[in-house]
């Protein structure tokens, strides 16, 4: 599922392949999360990341400039991805015997 | 760019460039869609407010950094007018009431030095992020600014160096108001030091929204920022003592207008400077 209200996981996912530019990081977030994030809200949340030193840059100022994770950018995204995957987990077994369930109810 | 303008300055210095390239990039080079348009003002706006609250750290801190320096340059501005009230006050005041505000005096020039290598190491610390972005093609985006202070030093050396070489003709009655053409050169002279010191003072608070600071420079910049501030308290508190003492041995009057604006003016410099460093020092 898309999450649009969640630009900085986006951007923390895409940059866990390798550093990207601002564009290339629009590209790839529409590649595999089906979301453009606008210039804006890239920015906005890059700014963000930057500041709670969860990404930095990887090269010198300039208007390609790329960005890449920091070690406690990989770590805030590795226990996102854990309580989703809990969340996930959790929600497939609940789904699961709700099916169950309502299989019977039906019969 | 119209849409980049909308955002803080610090934030567009620091992430504009880059911001526009996305935007350009995003159009292919057309026109910008309105849905574009419409998510860069919104997050225009954000910043605006995130500005507003503070901010992020390393922007605190170089905020708080800038205005100590302004600070510092209403000071230096209040320090001149104490300076020229100054000139012959020990042979003015008797021999018996001169230990106080001689010990009050020298403590205000030796702080003064001390300033002044503050301010001087504050700028030393920024070099090798200095050389970072003019390397890094960052010289169209201070350009203005500091040529402004380039040019305005470029005119202040040749015009001191006359006046100079005029006053060392004069007398010194004509020296002190009996010659209306010095008098009024000396003081357009005083405009082109004001406007030279403001030149300089905004090139260097322009310049640094520009530069990548490294945290231990950051933290640097504030303690320095910190000690400038105390050093600013130092000076008030000395040219009070100073004061204080010439008025008791009657050499000034307590209520000399040229002592009382620039007192105040060091007054409220110290006061905005002491916030801003207790903001960076917090911030770092």
């Amino acid at each position: 599922m898309a999450r649009e209200n969640d630009p900085p996981l986006l951007i923390l996912t895409s940059l866990a392949s390798g550093p990207k530019h601002g564009y290339a990081l629009q590209q790839d977030i529409e590649a595999f999360a089906g979301v453009r994030l606008g210039p804006g809200t890239l920015y906005g949340a890059v700014a963000r990341l930057e500041e709670r030193g969860l990404i930095e840059p990887a090269g010198p100022a300039g208007r390609r400039r790329p960005y890449r994770l920091t070690a406690a950018g990989a770590e805030s995204l590795e226990t996102t991805i854990a309580s989703m995957r809990a969340i996930v987990t959790e929600g497939s077994a609940r789904l699961a015997r709700a099916g169950v369930a309502l299989a019977g109810g039906l019969a | 760019m119209l849409l980049v303008r909308l955002y803080p300055a610090t934030w567009r210095a620091r992430y504009g460039a880059e911001l526009e390239a996305l935007i350009l990039e995003a159009s292919a080079g057309g026109r910008v869609p309105w849905r574009t348009r419409a998510d860069v003002v919104r997050a225009a706006a954000r910043e605006r407010v995130h500005a507003a609250l503070g901010g992020s750290a390393p922007d605190r801190v170089r905020a708080s950094a800038s205005v100590v320096l302004w600070a510092w340059a209403a000071f230096v501005v209040a320090g001149v007018g104490v300076q020229k009230y100054s000139e012959h006050w020990q042979s003015a005041t008797p021999a018996g009431s001169r230990e106080l505000p001689a010990a009050a005096f020298d403590a205000l020039v030796v702080t003064a030095g001390i300033g002044s290598v503050l301010v001087l190491a504050g700028i030393a610390a920024t070099v090798p992020s200095l050389a970072a972005l003019l390397r890094a093609g960052g010289w169209p985006r201070i350009r203005r600014p500091v040529t402004a202070a380039l040019v305005l030093a470029a005119t202040l050396v040749p015009a001191t160096i006359g006046l100079v070489l005029w006053a060392h003709r004069l007398t010194e009655a004509q020296r002190n108001g009996h010659d209306a053409l010095y008098t009024g050169i000396g003081a357009a002279w005083g405009l082109l030091v004001l406007a030279t010191l403001v030149g300089w003072t905004r090139a260097a608070t322009a310049t640094a929204a520009h530069l990548d600071l490294p945290p231990a420079v950051l933290r640097l910049e504030a303690r320095l920022a910190a000690a400038l501030a105390v050093a600013m308290a130092v000076m008030t508190a000395a040219t009070a003592v100073w004061w204080a003492s010439l008025a008791a041995a009657g050499t000034v009057s307590s209520l000399a207008p040229q002592l009382v604006v620039a007192g105040v003016l060091m007054l409220l410099a110290t006061v905005v400077a002491a916030g801003a460093a207790g903001r960076g020092l917090r911030a770092a």
